[in-house]
């Protein structure tokens, strides 16, 4: 399959009159990952949300395989999306959040899914607690399985490091490189450059509202600017 | 609505509405029963009807915003609403003052009387959903709904007040259908009562859409020029 | 329907789970109705119409308290993103939340129902029997306004304020019918003597909830 499957012409947001991002330019092709840092506040959490199309973006197009993100509901193309929130609920436990997910996606066993999911994220023991009672790191990697429970073919994690402890790290950075394994596409954001485990990711920096390519010169001037003033 | 244009729909507004003056306060006959005060029916009536045409049109306003995206219809939609809400305030209002020497009541539950109030007051609740919501699409999504919904209740209302007052007519009201009139005068002084409230309808909402609209296009440029300074700024940083 | 099914069974899980909001409705809708009764003396003929008068009042009351507790759940965390990312339509949205409103409001009722009961000395008759339907259709119709507008209201400024100024004048003709309906039929009144009341419930209950079904779509999604 050649069909890149997150494209994004000339994508913008504004928030009223003042422009969070725009003229975003991206490709990110099956086996493909792309990461994005960006300061607090620069946009990535929008720009996230936009690609997935949860949110609408005021001039472009964002598309997943082909069609517009907005309109993903008719198509059979799923998109995991990992954000600041957890879209968890707190009053079910981690086996019941995600069965319910699973019957939403009309997974074909929703109870083995989440068996397996909630092993694979190490959660086993708080399977029967409720997300009311995790820690933030618990409850990220509880998003992260709930994310990619449908097998979706593009990952949109938001910061999917915060919160995890190094086992954590491990275990996400093992979910990442076998995504990207299975052909599928990730998109992450960050706040500085990562090591993922000697994944080759494109890096991108938002500021400014805009999106440019972040290479390893500037990097390096970067940190050479910084340790001289 | 140009500015000939709107200025030559004006000068029609006074006009008729001076004729319609004339005609209802000195042109027709007393009303044997009522009096003088009978003449109130002559606004009363007319600003019901723009009312309900007001209402109406922000329901298919609405609908079309809803529908085809465009912010001009949401302009129009909410031109309509303001406008409308002037004219429910009257009919409110000279309704009371013709019911007080008629029944010695401010207000009494008249049928139609209270479906105007209740109409009054869903789309008083569409006014501050727009002031407290602010100026986003979101917000005119909503509000286009909640014009919608009004308008879908109307026959609704007019059915269960109507049926609510036949089993009460404690306060009876009696209200001198257009039928009623027996005299030409009186009926030619309705008719261009209608005539001059419905100009004058259509030059208030012209007035309050022109002003919606240049907001909609400052806001629109606003955007464009922001846009376009970040795209500056990157190409050239 | 799949998916309406999954929405409802979760909303219900987490109601009976968390109890605590359903119980304070049924026990608010109790005391609004304790509160009527005691400001106007019931003993004077006209019982029935303060019944029915305060039935329907606790009813509206519950209903809005209701709705926006159903939406409060799923901010939190954000969940109903979760759902919009999910392939499930947005108008198995709407009925899972119709849905759910309308049984926490039955079950508020019937509290005050048996309330009524006690305070107004009525048997378990026709006339219960009567006043049920009555109930339940009010029902229908307050869940599918409330919910539409209670989306609506929930992502505005003041808007748990504004929710009631925005539901109760668009329920007028069902509550104006609900009363009446209910005062005949506490009065003794057959159902075809309540019919024109039942007929104008009916009525208004389609028109919102396919009204809602087709709206809701524009209501739910972010910006």
């Amino acid at each position: 399959m050649n069909q890149p499957i997150l494209e994004a012409r000339a994508l913008a947001k504004l928030f009223g009159v003042t422009p969070v991002f725009s003229g975003v330019e991206l490709t990110v092709g099956p086996g493909e990952g792309v990461l994005i840092i960006g300061r607090n506040g620069a946009g990535k959490s929008t720009l996230m949300k936009t690609l997935s199309g949860l949110v609408a973006p005021t001039s472009g197009k964002s598309l997943v395989c082909g069609r517009e993100s907005r309109h993903l509901k008719t198509s059979d193309r799923r998109v995991g999306v990992l954000a600041h929130q957890s879209m968890l609920y707190p009053n079910l436990t981690a086996r019941e959040n995600l069965e319910f997910y699973g019957e939403l996606y009309a997974l074909p066993s929703p109870p083995e899914s989440a068996s397996h999911w909630l092993e694979r994220m190490d959660l086993a023991a708080a399977a029967e607690k409720r997300v009311r009672t995790f820690s933030r790191g618990m409850e990220q990697r509880l998003a992260i399985a709930r994310a990619l429970l449908p097998e979706p073919d593009l990952l949109l994690l938001d910061e999917p490091f915060a919160a995890l402890d190094r086992d954590g790290v491990a275990l996400v950075t093992g979910l990442i490189k076998d995504a990207i394994a299975r052909r599928r596409a990730v998109l992450i954001t960050a706040h500085a450059p990562l090591d993922l485990g000697g994944l080759r990711f494109t890096m991108f920096e938002l500021a400014h509202g805009r999106l440019a390519a972040f290479d390893d010169e500037t990097r390096h001037e970067r940190l050479r600017s910084l340790s001289a003033g | 609505m140009k500015n000939a244009w709107q200025v030559g729909v004006g000068v029609v507004a006074l006009a008729t509405m001076v004729a319609a003056i004339w005609m209802s306060l000195i042109n027709a006959p007393t009303e044997a029963e009522q009096g003088m005060v009978q003449r109130i029916f002559y606004f009363h009536v007319p600003c019901a009807m723009v009312t309900f045409c007001a209402f109406g049109l922000v329901a298919i306003a609405g609908a079309l915003y809803l529908w085809l995206g465009n912010q001009i219809w949401d302009d129009l939609e909410y031109a309509a609403a303001e406008t409308g809400m002037v004219f429910c305030t009257l009919v409110l209002i000279s309704g009371s003052i013709w019911a007080k020497p008629i029944w010695g009541a401010w207000w009494t539950w008249d049928s139609r009387l209270t479906t105007t109030f209740i109409l009054w007051l869903i789309y008083g609740g569409y006014l501050l959903l727009r002031a407290f919501g602010g100026d986003t699409p979101q917000v005119a999504r909503f509000a286009a709904v909640v014009g919608i919904f009004g308008a879908l209740d109307v026959p609704l209302i007019i059915v269960s007040v109507r049926l609510w007052r036949t089993i009460h007519p404690a306060v009876l009201l009696t209200r001198q259908g257009e039928h009623g009139l027996q005299d030409p005068r009186m009926v030619a002084a309705l008719l261009m009562s209608m005539a001059a409230f419905t100009i004058l309808f259509v030059w208030l909402l012209a007035v309050r859409f022109k002003m919606l609209r240049l907001h909609s296009r400052l806001i629109s440029l606003k955007r464009e020029l922001a846009l376009w300074q970040a795209a500056g700024e990157g190409a050239g940083g | 329907m799949a998916g309406f099914g999954t929405l409802l069974r979760k909303d219900l899980k987490l109601e009976l789970r968390t109890g605590d909001s359903t119980i304070t409705l049924v026990a608010l809708s109790m005391l609004i109705l304790v509160v009527l009764v005691l400001a106007f003396n019931p003993n004077e003929g006209r019982s029935g119409d303060l019944a029915a008068g305060a039935l329907w009042v606790a009813l509206i009351f519950a209903g809005m308290l209701g709705s926006s507790r159903a939406l409060i759940a799923e901010r939190e965390n954000s969940c109903i993103l979760g759902l919009l990312l999910s392939p499930i339509d947005c108008a198995h949205i709407y009925a899972a939340k119709l849905a759910a409103a309308f049984i926490f409001m039955m079950v508020a009722e019937a509290g005050s129902i048996i309330l009524l009961m006690l305070f107004f000395n009525l048997e378990f008759g026709m006339k219960l029997a009567r006043l049920v339907p009555t109930v339940m259709l009010g029902g229908l119709g307050f869940s599918a306004v409330s919910t539409l507008l209670a989306t609506i209201a929930s992502r505005t400024r003041a808007g748990d304020l504004l929710l009631p100024v925005l539901v109760v004048p668009v329920f007028v003709p069902a509550l104006i019918a609900g009363v009446k309906a209910s005062a005949a039929a506490l009065a003794g009144a057959t159902i075809v003597e309540m019919a024109g009341w039942l007929k104008i419930m009916i009525a208004f209950d389609v028109l919102f909830v396919v009204a809602g079904y087709l709206l809701f779509d524009y209501v739910v999604v972010e910006d």
